[in-house]
């Protein structure tokens, strides 16, 4: 176990392509970091330049404190997860799992017991004398898995293991690999682009845009504060809903409605952020803002599609509300985001955390 | 896998036309395998006025007769190192080649230039390069303290055979060794860096057993090749000499039949050809349909 510390490290492909910008990390021993966000926007070449399969073009990467930009994979300690297993296919599940082990020349009853116990702990002992491709999705996802376990590694690298998966499957072993990590206890990084998996696996969410970090922290932080439209609109399902609005003498308006007033917020044009499930709508057939479009039944919830001032919106209520073509909002300011209309910088922070201290 | 099916509401129309492929095969396969299997259980005489029918009166004798049993031997020998030689040195070029090629996809096309190229070159490259008097292997091998003649040394002559015939073969090989190891995910190579083994190490634990029924389906290409396709290598550069070091079995069914016109025996020699090429070819479609690809 160790911790791993990335100090502005950059990626430059061959060709110019800067596809990570200058990262800075400290992951703590026994962590769980979940780095999410758009295809293309580096997860896996951050993960690989961990892993050592890619090279450090600039800056620092430690493992348990030694810095290891120029060491091989076999020496970093750790131990990965591919999207798509990297099961050695004329293998043995038995071999495969014992590969790393007889490469490190451990010995043979060492290696035996440590593969026993992994297959007991993954419930993969009825198939370790078949092939990977006698195995189901889920059971060579977990011969994947057991060939990260066996190892006892430093930490464990994940570059989109579940994706592979249907959806019922995706959240069983999601479940498995947090309460697994949980219980061994070694330092993992995972990367997704599923938002959910993100929110639930990770101690610290990294969301990543274009290269760099957008905001890093717990993962109800970032959902409640974001720091950006981007991390705003990326976290959640569904989005939040975001709308073009104005600020004058601290009247927040979107088009001629009055959302928000006293914002210490400078004069200008802003994006209001609303999560779909922070406000509720009230029917008022003579003066409500809201036009509803159409509704999307979740069971519990609904979904209220519709629009503001000309704008689309989101709202998730229980089935409970009445519902009407015209409705008003019922909003608490606290549930308003303000973001800078210009960056996406939010702008309200200051703000906000003083109403959340008078709370507490 | 699904077929179009045709339904054909003439019954003679699908016989009328299959009926130029079956003439085809007729006429220059089966017709002439036939006249062998018969030619080879007869005796003529060397005018060709009398013939008699001598039953494996042929066969017998040729399993007893040192030469061929020779032309057993070398045949083996040709055919082994022939495959290895070209086989060995297309994969160390496809790994090799490999890499760039992972590293750039651009250079794909590049790779058919050779095996365009490669068979008319061979021929007079290698006639060149090994000629006693112009060549200048030889002279270099004079220079190294060896006196280089395949027209009097059997080994020299073999090694000349093995390598104008491997030489054809090679980018052959080599593309298929390309296609196979470019088959193989990045991501195995990776898992196995990661765990813990070396270039070498990986390639022998890893990549080598994921190319075998690649390497499988040449070495059964290459065999077959060297056993028959070789007459003309071997015509040009050795005539199967010195002393029937180069004769392989192939170009003595050519010596005994038209040269020497000794056609029962030269008959029965090809019937046992045959018998070979189709236990190559059954070989090789049971093991490659049976160990295709994981
Ligand atoms: N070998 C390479 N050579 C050049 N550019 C590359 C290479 N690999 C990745 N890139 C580029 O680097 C950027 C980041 O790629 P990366 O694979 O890290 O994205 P990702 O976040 O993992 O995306 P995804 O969710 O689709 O897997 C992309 O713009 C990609 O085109
Ligand atoms: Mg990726």
């Amino acid at each position: 176990m160790a911790r791993i510390d990335l100090d502005s490290v950059r990626k430059i492909y061959p060709g110019g392509v800067e596809a990570v910008k200058g990262v800075d990390l400290p992951i703590e021993d026994g962590g769980f970091v979940v780095l999410v966000g758009p295809s293309g926007c580096g997860k896996s070449t951050l993960l690989r330049m961990i892993a050592g399969l890619e090279t450090i073009s600039d800056g620092e990467i430690r493992i348990g404190g030694r810095r290891v930009n120029d060491a091989e994979p076999a020496d970093r300690d750790i131990a990965m997860v591919f999207q798509n297993y990297a099961l050695y296919p004329h293998m043995s599940v038995r071999q495969n799992l014992s590969y790393g082990l007889r490469n490190r020349r451990m010995a043979r009853d060492e290696i035996a017991r440590r593969v026993e116990e992994t297959a007991r702990i993954l419930e993969i002992d009825a198939f370790l004398d078949r092939r990977p491709k006698a195995l189901s999705g889920g059971q060579r996802q977990r011969v994947a898995m057991g060939r990260a376990i066996v190892r006892e590694p430093a930490a464990f690298l994940f570059d989109e293991p579940l994706s592979n998966l249907d959806a019922k499957l995706r959240v069983q072993m999601r479940g498995e690999i947090k309460q697994l990590q949980r219980r061994l206890g070694t330092t993992s990084v995972y990367v997704t682009h599923d938002q959910l998996e993100a929110m639930t696996l990770a101690d610290t969410l990294v969301v990543l845009n274009g290269g760099r970090i957008e905001q890093a922290g717990r993962p109800l932080d970032l959902y409640r504060h974001p720091d950006t439209t981007f991390v705003a609109s990326f976290l959640g399902s569904p989005a939040m809903n975001l709308l073009s609005a104005r600020v004058s003498g601290g009247d927040l308006r979107v088009g001629s409605l009055p959302l928000a007033a006293r914002l210490p917020v400078p004069d200008g044009p802003v994006t209001a952020g609303l999560r779909p499930e922070a406000f509720r709508l009230l029917p008022d057939s003579t003066s409500g803002a809201f036009r509803l479009d159409y509704v999307e039944e979740l069971g519990s919830t609904r979904l209220l599609h519709g629009h503001l001032e000309g704008q689309r919106l989101v709202c998730q209520m229980g089935i409970e509300h009445p519902l009407a073509d015209r409705m008003t909002l019922d909003l608490d300011p606290e549930a308003l985001h303000v973001f800078d209309a210009e960056r996406g910088r939010r702008l309200d922070t200051a703000w906000q955390r003083a109403q959340i201290r008078s709370l507490a | 896998m699904q077929t179009k099916r045709t339904i054909f509401h003439n019954r003679w129309l699908p016989y009328l036309l299959l009926a130029p492929q079956l003439a085809i095969t007729v006429i220059f396969f089966l017709w002439p395998a036939a006249q062998a299997v018969r030619q080879s259980f007869l005796r003529e005489d060397a005018f060709g006025l009398k013939t008699e029918f001598v039953g494996l009166g042929n066969y017998l004798r040729l399993f007893s007769d040192p030469s061929y049993l020779n032309a057993f031997q070398v045949t083996a020998v040709f055919a082994v190192s022939v495959a290895a030689l070209s086989m060995g040195l297309a994969l160390l070029l496809a790994v090799a080649v490999d890499r760039v090629l992972r590293a750039n996809q651009s250079y794909t096309t590049l790779l058919v230039w050779p095996y365009a190229v490669a068979p008319a070159v061979a021929g007079v490259l290698w006639w060149f390069l090994f000629n006693p008097t112009i060549g200048i292997l030889p002279y270099a091998l004079e220079q190294l303290g060896y006196d280089w003649n395949h027209n009097l040394d059997g080994t020299d002559a073999m090694i000349l055979v093995v390598i104008a015939a491997s030489w054809k073969q090679i980018s052959y090989n080599f593309l298929f060794f390309v296609a196979g190891l470019q088959a193989i995910p990045q991501s195995l190579r990776e898992a196995a860096a990661i765990d813990g083994a070396g270039p070498v190490e990986r390639f022998f634990t890893v990549v080598f057993p994921l190319l075998s029924p690649t390497t499988f389906f040449l070495l059964v290409i290459n065999v077959t090749y060297t056993m028959f396709e070789t007459f003309a290598v071997i015509d040009a550069a050795t005539e199967g000499g010195p002393s029937q070091a180069t004769n392989i079995l192939v170009y003595k069914v050519y010596r005994d039949g038209f040269v020497s016109l000794n056609l029962g025996s030269s008959a029965a020699q090809s019937v046992i050809l045959m018998f070979i090429v189709i236990a190559l070819t059954f070989v090789q479609f049971r093991w490659i349909e049976r160990r295709v690809q994981y």
